[in-house]
C-alpha cells in the first residue's frame, strides 16, 4: 500500500508542477497520510537516515538550509521538507518525493522544519531523532498557536520520552527554550547564544519571557540582544543562563542578529556531528538564502530583497537589518489569511516609532492595508501612501525607487508568496 | 487645548500586553497630542507605589498569558482598595481580555480552582475546559449609542454579568462575553471592560475620544468638548472589516 501511495504521490507532485499549480509540496502527504495514518512511521522504521528536526517560533527555513547547505557540501545526501510545508503532511510530502519505487530512503540526512504545533505529533512518529534544533519563542499568530508558555509546555511533555540517540540543540539565550533542558530525562543537550555586542539593558516592548521560566520571579539581564534574548539570570531562585554556549563563529553568510543565532545553531549541529571548523566556512560561502528570506531579485535593474517578517520580533529585526543596510525604499504587506494569523493586532507590538523618519518612499499594501497604515499613521510616519491592489503597490514602489538604490519589502507569509509571484510570474507552493 | 492635561496610568505594561494592547495607549496618546492635550504616560508594572495611582486621570490595563496573569493577580491585590476607590469616584478606564476578567469576582479555572477577583465589576468568569474551544475571532458589536464597534476576540473563559452591572455593548459578530447571551464586556461609572483587541482604540476613535474627553470633564469638572481630527484612515480601516463581514457602518 506504501509503495502505492508513494507512486501516486509523486505522479501527483509531477503534475502539478507541470500545470504551475505550485510544487505540490503537501497534497501527496496528506493523500497518504489520510490512506495510512502511520504512513511516516512505516516509511522510516528501517531506514537508517538520521533526522534532524528544527522548531521554534523564527528562523526555521534559514536554519534548515544553512545546515543543508554544510551537510551537501561535505558530500552527505540530504533532503528537507519545503519552506513553510511544516505540518505532518509536509513531512510525508518530503518522504515521498525522497523515496525509491521500492520505499527505500537512501539519504543520510533529513532535515525536517516543523510548526510549533505539530512538533509534540512529529515526536509521536518519529521515535528518536538525532538532532532537535530550538531556535527561540516569540509571541507569534496567538489566534492560532496560543501563547508561548502553552506551547513550551507541550513541548516539554514531549521531551520527556528522548533518549540518549537524541541531543537537542538549544538556545540559551531564550529563558523560556533553555528551560527546556531541566526536566529532560534521556536526551543529550548542547546550547548555543551569541555574545550581545551592545550592552543596552532596556527590555524590548514585545518580550515573551522575562520572568523566570522555574520560579515566576522578574529576570536580570546582565545584556540583551533583542526581545527577551540576552544573558538572563534569576535572583530569586538561582535559575540561569547556560553556561557551556557555543556563542561565535568567524563567518555569517547573511544579515542581521537574527541569522547570528541560525547560523551558530546550524554550526553547533555540523560541529557536534564532527565537521571542523574550516571546512563549515568553505560550504557556507557561497550561500544562497530561501525564497523570502532576504532572498534578492532584480526587476527591471532595480534590486529587490524580500524580507519574510511575520511577527512582532521577526519585524523590528527586520527593520534594524534594513536599516543597517542603509534602506531607503520600503514596501510594507499584511495579509490575515491562515498562514498569516488572522488576527492583525501585533503590529501594534511591533517598534515602528524607531523608524518613524528613516524611509524616503514607504508603500503599504496587502489584504489589511488600513491597519498597517494606520499603525504607520499613529507612529508618525512622515509620509507613505497606501494601496489596496498588490500588483499596484509594487509597481508604485519599484518605480519610486532610484536606479542605484534597493527597494526592500517586508512582508507576512502569504503576502510573500503573492508578491513573489507577480515579481517572478512563478507561483512557488 | 493647550490648557490641558491628562496623566494615564498603564497598568503592567511588560506582562498585560500580549495582544498589541500597546496601540489602544499610543491611539489615547497620539490623540491627545494632536490635540495640543498635554499627555503623559505612567507605567505601572509589578511592585508599583499605590500612590502612584492617584496621579492618574485615567486607567487603562491590557491581557496577557495565564502564567503572567498569575504574577499580575498577587500584585493587583494589594492595590485593591485605591484602583476600587477610582473606579466608584468614575476615573475612566480601559480593562481588556484578562484585565476586565480581573475586575470581576472570580475566575473559575478548567480545573474548578477558584480564582478571587477584585470584586469592582458584578460579574465571574468561567473556563469551560477541554471540548470547549477558545472564543477567537474578527467581532462587532454595537455600543456606545448604538455605535459599530470592531474588534478582534481571543479568550478562553466565558463572563457572566450580575444585575448590578450594564453590558458595554450587543454582539452582532463574534461571541463577545459568553457566546450564548449576545452581551459584550461592561460598564460600571467611567470604566470599561471588554474582550474587544484589535487593538480597539485605534480603528474605534470615537470611542478613544470618548475616554479622552470623560477624563477631562472629570479633571477639570466641567463638560469639554475635543475639535474633530482627520479620521480618514481609520475610517477606512473600519469599513474595510465591516464591509467583509458584510455589516453596514
Amino acid at each position: 500500500m506504501n509503495l502505492l501511495l508513494i507512486l501516486f504521490g509523486n505522479l501527483l507532485s509531477g503534475i502539478s508542477r507541470f500545470f504551475n499549480f505550485g510544487s505540490g509540496s503537501t497534497w501527496p502527504g496528506h493523500i497518504a497520510l489520510s490512506v495510512n495514518k502511520n504512513f511516516i512511521k512505516d516509511l522510516l522504521k528501517n531506514s537508517k537516515t538520521k533526522i534532524i528536526l528544527i522548531a521554534g517560533t523564527n528562523g526555521k527555513t534559514t536554519t534548515g538550509r544553512l545546515i543543508q547547505t554544510i551537510l551537501e557540501k561535505n558530500g552527505r545526501k540530504v533532503f528537507q521538507n519545503q519552506a513553510g510545508a511544516n505540518l505532518l503532511n509536509g513531512i510525508a510530502s518530503s518522504l515521498i518525493s525522497n523515496s525509491s519505487l521500492l520505499g527505500k530512503i537512501e539519504k543520510d540526512f533529513a532535515i525536517f522544519e516543523i510548526d510549533e504545533n505539530t512538533l509534540p505529533l512529529v515526536l509521536k512518529e518519529i521515535d528518536n531523532p538525532s538532532f532537535i534544533i530550538i531556535l527561540n519563542l516569540f509571541r507569534d499568530q496567538l489566534d492560532r498557536y496560543g501563547e508561548v508558555n502553552t506551547i513550551s509546555r507541550k513541548w516539554s511533555e514531549a521531551f520527556k520520552k528522548l533518549s540518549k540517540q537524541t541531543t537537542l540543540i538549544l538556545n540559551a539565550d531564550d529563558p523560556q527554550v533553555a528551560y527546556l533542558a531541566l526536566h529532560l530525562e534521556g536526551a543529550n543537550v548542547n546550547y548555543f547564544g551569541i555574545n550581545a555586542k551592545n550592552s543596552a539593558n532596556k527590555i524590548q516592548h514585545a518580550s515573551d519571557s522575562i520572568y523566570c521560566p522555574n520560579c515566576s520571579a522578574k529576570l536580570f539581564y546582565k545584556t540583551i540582544c533583542f526581545s527577551h534574548l540576552g544573558d538572563w539570570s534569576c535572583g530569586e531562585c538561582g535559575y540561569k543562563h547556560p553556561q557551556k554556549t557555543f556563542t561565535s563563529f568567524p563567518f555569517y553568510p547573511l544579515s542581521g542578529t537574527y541569522n547570528e543565532y541560525n547560523t551558530n545553531a546550524a554550526v553547533l549541529l555540523a560541529q557536534t556531528i564532527g565537521f571542523e571548523k574550516e571546512k563549515i566556512i568553505v560550504s557556507l560561502k557561497d550561500f544562497k538564502p530561501v525564497f523570502g528570506r532576504q532572498e534578492i531579485l532584480n526587476i527591471n535593474g532595480i534590486r529587490v530583497q524580500i524580507f519574510l517578517s511575520k511577527n512582532p520580533t521577526g519585524f523590528n529585526e527586520s527593520l534594524k537589518t534594513i536599516i543597517n543596510l542603509g534602506a531607503k525604499n520600503l514596501l510594507l504587506l499584511l495579509n490575515d489569511r491562515i498562514p498569516d494569523g488572522r488576527d492583525v493586532s501585533w503590529i501594534w507590538d511591533v517598534d515602528f516609532e524607531d523608524f518613524s523618519s528613516k524611509f524616503r518612499n514607504v508603500v503599504v499594501s496587502g489584504d489589511r492595508v488600513f491597519d498597517m497604515g494606520l499603525r504607520l499613521k499613529y507612529a508618525e510616519f512622515r509620509s507613505f501612501e497606501t494601496e489596496k491592489k498588490l500588483a499596484n503597490a509594487v509597481n508604485m514602489a519599484i518605480s519610486k525607487t532610484p536606479k542605484n538604490e534597493t527597494l526592500y519589502i517586508l512582508t507576512t507569509y502569504s503576502a510573500m508568496l503573492d508578491v513573489r509571484k507577480i515579481l517572478t510570474g512563478k507561483k512557488i507552493l | 487645548m493647550k490648557n490641558y492635561s491628562l496623566t494615564i496610568g498603564w497598568l503592567y505594561p511588560e506582562l498585560m500586553s500580549t495582544y498589541g494592547d500597546r496601540g489602544n495607549v499610543i491611539s489615547l496618546q497620539k490623540r491627545c497630542e494632536w490635540r495640543d492635550i498635554n499627555v503623559k504616560i505612567k507605567k505601572l508594572d509589578v511592585g508599583f507605589d499605590q500612590n502612584q495611582l492617584t496621579t492618574c486621570d485615567m486607567i487603562f490595563m491590557g491581557g496577557a498569558q495565564d502564567k503572567q496573569q498569575q504574577i499580575v493577580a498577587d500584585d493587583l491585590m494589594k492595590k485593591r482598595e485605591e484602583l476600587k476607590k477610582m473606579i466608584d469616584n468614575g476615573i475612566p478606564g480601559l480593562y481588556i481580555c484578562g484585565a476586565y476578567q480581573f475586575l470581576g469576582k472570580y475566575y473559575k479555572e478548567a480545573n474548578g480552582k477558584v480564582i478571587n477577583g477584585l470584586k469592582i465589576f458584578d460579574l465571574f468568569t468561567v473556563n469551560p475546559g477541554i471540548g470547549f474551544s477558545r472564543q477567537i475571532g474578527t467581532s462587532v458589536i454595537k455600543a456606545l449609542n448604538n455605535k459599530i464597534i470592531v474588534g478582534f476576540e481571543n479568550h478562553g473563559g466565558r463572563t457572566y454579568l450580575g444585575k448590578r452591572i450594564k453590558s458595554f455593548g450587543k454582539v452582532i459578530k463574534g461571541f463577545g462575553n459568553n457566546g450564548n447571551d449576545q452581551t459584550e464586556g461592561a460598564v460600571y461609572k467611567n470604566s470599561f471592560g471588554t474582550y474587544l483587541h484589535g487593538p480597539i482604540l485605534p480603528k474605534n476613535p470615537q470611542f478613544a475620544d470618548l475616554l479622552i474627553k470623560l477624563a477631562l470633564e472629570k479633571k477639570y469638572g466641567a463638560p469639554t468638548n475635543l475639535f474633530p481630527l482627520e479620521d480618514s484612515l481609520e475610517i477606512q480601516a473600519r469599513t474595510a472589516i465591516a464591509k467583509i463581514l458584510k455589516i453596514k457602518i
